[in-house]
């Protein structure tokens, strides 16, 4: 039976290729000669749309240098900071939803479920959401949460618990919290996966010779499991949160960013201001805005991240 | 050994089932719902009541949206553009990883690799579709799948990286040393040692790029104009209109958008985790 | 031997990585294929998903059949379809050999310069059977009311062909009401009057952008208000359009069915369809499309269709949508859609067209009884058509503007913002927004 687990880099490994000095060199010529084309043209193609975003947040549609004047108009819109805020809060929402809801699915199984075939099946099921299209997921919120025709309204309708349709997307808290709603169906089970994973690696000594002390389900987790877990939760927040920038398509789907700008993320302000204003100059400065404070989240993060990378 | 079921382990078992009978509740019910959608025909979407169980199931949505919507050839185009994504990516993916797992590199040059395929996973698509459209309109790629192929390669390239990285150093060096003093040049031990080995990764990995540029829509829609490039996914979209009802198609439509990734997932569901997290979880 | 092996084994994989880049280009390169010949086995029309485009397809078949020229058909949803014509102009696109454009959409192609002059290039002359502010939409720079300071100087020229002669109209059911209201008095007094459990007495169309702008349009118009005045400073802080605005989103909203800010066409159609509401406004291809559909509408013969009923103002002021044909500069087949559209115009086809579910423009057609009574409402489209309607403000910003005034009224839709702050926000956006496009404003 095989079984998913994490592969934490320990602190040694490093793989020696053991070769001959001289060998080493030749090696070491060949591997440039392969990577440099290749790593060089995907540099290249890489790196072109940078500097072409650049050009266009200085420049005027007619080529005239603006100076930061785009950015500065770029900055000064108050829909900016909405549409940051509304990143915010749906990543407040929906990380640690995910992770408590993920870890509490991890625990619930790596607990009570023990048939190997039991275990297989819902990892199956875990894996599904996470393929599927986020578009396809956006069509069924919409047939879940739309006025009139959503399924949740009818069913809550019938089982009496309303009397009045529920504003599911109008509401701003709530249009907010059914568009959070989707990511956490979708990303979960991602959640889930890894903890689940990560919990196969504690060491079943330490474990019981925990329950021999009495330790309860709490202590044994707070004392063991945690210190097992924890470098797998900063994967889990880097990955989720290098999404959570990216959310696009179930939005775009199921709200289009309303009621007003409440669920415009920041990625749907930059598609609107792109593709709706056709307001290049701003769109290339806040794109810009975006990439560089990615690249800081981003050496920040990858400095404690446990990736293991020789 | 059985233990003896105390009043709280019963308690805990109940709670344990309630727990997982509700998640698996939310789990399935927005794709039963789905499914019982698409097989609706158009007079029901004007009932004044909504059936919640199928009822005079109909496959007429489905034959609306492939054949009388015309929305096959975007099937295609989505096969046609995730099948050269796929040979791109994995080409490129195994040119840039042989070396750093094969042959004798410093590690630094290794890590470097490994990190800079690793940032490009946090570029948000939509900060650089501004300059795509732009670098697409002076190719002339506008509305042309190359343009679509081009683009995924690049961002399921990290993925590829990390997989294949995986995959190659869990293959014993010895074995292509080995050839290689029986007169195998590197080539040819590549080809014929390395690669059968490698086979099963590498199709999970083409498998995983597949589904993920099966799934992509933001780059289909801006970049695309007729069903000459047009993606599936795009497809999903325009069914999701204001000026009519049409849930039945858009929701047939969601069906075969999720089956193909579901269906492939049959063959590569042991490597989507490690996929997604670059190898830090895998099966073992 | 080393030597020679690793030379071997960097050219085979450039060799093979060449190989396997260069099919996708080979595959585009076939799936293109475009022709130079004058007549193009093949049109693309670029139209919007939905009852607006759906009699276009049914007739493009009978012109295949008659020259056969496949009429390809692709279709988007209203608003990705505007961000897809402007970034294909943009990418000067062969895309497309016809476009199907909402008329408020004309500005900005306009200003672009993103279509092929239809008089001057095709020939295209105006009929006398077809009212002339048919033609005026389709006109860039427009013949009337205030222009744009940078297309001032412009000549003007025909662009668009109108397929969908839309007005925004006014609908309720007769079966219910013994009169039809004459003003929004008395809409508002029918509302209170039928509003009950399950039964809307007014359904708004609130959904953020385009459809609470077109749904506020008429009322604001009707009551005197205006989005700008006609030397483009803004009116939305007026006190006429703070009215209207208030009436909608506060008195008219009292009747008016939950999460109005959700709903769109399709979702007020079918309130109307399956007998929960009494009146709204209404586009003529939602009556033909769900409202009078067999097989869909419960509520066949019991809807009347009139003008947009008079405001404190004492006008009704119907807002034109007409949805209109226009070829695009990068179309490679520019003689063969025009001929297309020539061909759309005959009064014989734009019968067939008609009796297709289309809405016609030719005011013969317009008065045809036959055809009236399986369109009830030609005879408030004729009246409409020839009142004449307002268009929305030609300039090319007017896309930016409606999602500011559109969002606005969402807004107080949903009872975020009262009325009045979400048209002085809106107002102060919006004169910011023409003051950076170079508007006097």
């Amino acid at each position: 039976m095989s079984r998913l687990v994490a592969e934490l880099p320990a602190p040694t490994d490093e793989r020696p290729v053991r070769v001959g000095r001289r060998r080493r060199g030749r090696q070491e010529r060949l591997a440039y000669l392969i990577l440099l084309p290749a790593l060089g043209t995907v540099f290249v193609i890489v790196t072109i749309p940078f500097i072409v975003v650049l050009i266009q947040s200085v420049t005027a549609d007619d080529g005239s240098f603006l100076g930061l004047r785009n950015f500065t108009r770029a900055l000064a819109n108050p829909l900016f900071y909405e549409a940051l805020r509304a990143t915010g809060v749906y990543a407040l929402i929906v990380l640690p939803s995910e992770i408590v809801l993920g870890l509490g699915f991890a625990l619930l199984v790596h607990r009570t479920v023990r048939r190997a075939g039991l275990r297989a099946t819902l990892y199956v099921l875990a894996v599904l959401p996470l393929v599927v299209p986020p578009v396809a997921i956006g069509v069924v919120a919409r047939l879940i949460y739309a006025p009139g025709y959503g399924v949740l309204n009818i069913i809550l309708e019938r089982l009496g618990l309303i009397h009045q349709e529920i504003q599911w997307l109008s509401n701003p808290t709530l249009a907010m919290l059914s568009v959070a709603s989707v990511d956490v169906w979708q990303w979960t089970p991602f959640v889930y996966l890894v903890l689940f994973a990560g919990l196969q690696t504690v060491p079943r000594e330490s474990v019981e010779a925990a329950q021999v002390d009495g330790a309860g389900w709490w202590t044994q987790f707070r004392y063991i499991e945690l210190f097992y877990l924890r470098p797998l939760f900063l994967l889990i927040l880097f990955f989720r949160l290098a999404d959570v920038l990216r959310v696009f398509d179930h939005v775009y789907i199921l709200t289009g960013g309303g009621p007003g700008t409440t669920t415009q993320l920041l990625s749907l302000y930059l598609y609107r201001t792109e593709f709706k204003f056709f307001d290049t100059g701003q769109a290339a400065a806040l794109a810009v805005v975006v990439l560089v404070s990615i690249s800081i989240l981003y050496s920040l993060i990858t400095r404690v991240l446990p990736l293991e990378r020789a | 050994m059985k233990r003896a079921r105390t009043p709280v382990t019963l308690l805990r078992i109940a709670i344990a089932l309630l727990g997982l009978g509700i998640a698996a509740l939310l789990y399935a019910f927005p794709l039963y719902w789905l499914v019982v959608t698409s097989l609706k025909t158009k007079s029901e979407l004007f009932a004044a009541t909504i059936h919640l169980l199928p009822h005079n199931a109909t496959i007429e949505p489905y034959v609306s949206v492939l054949i009388d919507r015309g929305f096959w050839v975007l099937l295609k185009n989505s096969i046609i553009v995730c099948f050269f994504t796929v040979v791109v990516t994995i080409v490129v993916g195994l040119i840039i990883t042989y070396p750093i797992t094969r042959l004798a590199v410093p590690v630094r040059l290794r890590v470097g690799v490994l990190n800079w395929a690793l940032s490009l996973r946090f570029l948000p698509p939509i900060a650089v579709v501004i300059p795509y459209f732009a670098i697409v309109r002076t190719l002339q790629i506008y509305d042309q799948p190359i343009a679509l192929i081009g683009i995924y390669s690049l961002f399921n390239l990290p993925f590829a990286i990390w997989m294949l990285k995986g995959f190659l150093t869990e293959i014993p060096l010895e074995l292509e040393d080995a050839a290689m003093v029986d007169g195998a040049n590197r080539w040819t031990s590549f080809l014929r040692v390395l690669l059968p080995l490698a086979a099963p990764g590498i199709m999970a990995a083409g498998i995983i790029v597949f589904t993920f540029s099966w799934s992509e829509f933001l780059f289909a829609l801006i970049l695309t104009a007729t069903p000459n490039a047009q993606t599936f996914p795009v497809g999903v979209q325009g069914l999701v209109t204001q000026f009519e009802i049409i849930w039945n198609d858009m929701a047939a439509a969601g069906v075969i958008a999720m089956a193909i990734p579901l269906a492939l997932m049959v063959i590569a569901r042991k490597y989507v985790v490690a996929g997604l997290t670059f190898g830090v979880i895998r099966e073992k | 031997m080393q030597r020679i092996t690793r030379r071997e084994f960097v050219k085979r994989t450039a060799v093979t990585g060449a190989a396997f880049t260069s099919i996708p280009a080979i595959l585009a390169a076939c799936g293109t294929g475009t022709s130079t010949s004058n007549k193009p086995s093949k049109l693309t029309v670029a139209a919007v998903q939905g009852a607006e485009d759906g009699p276009l397809k049914k007739v493009g078949p009978m012109y295949t059949a008659k020259t056969g020229i496949t009429i390809e058909i692709v279709e988007f949803p209203y608003d990705t379809l505007f961000s897809k014509l402007v970034t294909t102009f943009q990418a000067n696109g062969s895309s497309y050999d016809l476009c199907m454009m909402d008329d408020p959409w004309m500005p900005k192609f306009g200003t672009m310069g993103a279509l092929q002059p239809l008089d001057s290039n095709f020939g295209f002359t105006r009929d006398s059977d077809i009212p002339s502010i048919v033609y005026d939409v389709g006109t860039w720079p427009p013949p009337s009311g205030p222009v744009p300071p940078t297309e001032q100087s412009k000549a003007k020229h025909l662009y668009g062909i109108t397929i969908v002669g839309n007005v925004e109209m006014f609908m309720y059911r007769k079966d219910l009401a013994t009169a039809a209201p004459t003003s929004w008095d008395d809409v508002k007094a029918n509302a209170a009057r039928f509003n009950k459990a399950n039964f809307y007495g007014y359904v708004i169309r609130g959904k953020a952008t385009n459809p609470a702008s077109s749904d506020s349009l008429p009322i604001l118009w009707s009551f005197g208000g205006d989005v700008f005045d006609t030397n483009w400073k803004v009116k939305l802080d007026s006190t006429e359009s703070i009215d209207a605005i208030t009436f909608l989103t506060k008195t008219l909203k009292q009747y008016a069915e939950p999460s109005a800010d959700n709903i769109d066409a399709a979702d007020r159609d079918r309130l109307i369809a399956i007998g929960q509401a009494f009146q709204s406004t209404t586009w003529p291809a939602e009556v033909t499309g769900v409202v009078e559909a067999q097989g869909s509408s419960q509520v066949i013969g019991k809807m009347a269709y009139i003008p947009i009923p008079q405001g404190p103002s004492g006008k009704g002021i119907g807002m034109m949508g007409n949805w209109l044909l226009g070829i695009p500069k990068g179309s490679h087949n520019g003689s063969a859609a025009a001929d297309f559209i020539k061909w759309m115009l005959q009064a014989d086809n734009m019968k067939t067209y008609v009796q297709n579910g289309g809405i016609p423009t030719r005011t013969s057609l317009l008065n045809d009884a036959t055809l009236g009574q399986t369109n009830p409402y030609f005879p408030a489209l004729a009246k409409s058509l020839a009142a004449p309607p307002n268009w929305r403000p030609r300039t090319d910003q007017w896309n930016a503007v409606e999602t500011i005034y559109g969002t606005a009224v969402n807004q107080a839709i949903a009872g975020l913002k009262t009325p009045k702050d979400a048209m002085m926000s809106a107002a102060a956006q919006i004169r910011t927004t023409m003051q950076g496009a170079g508007y006097p404003s």
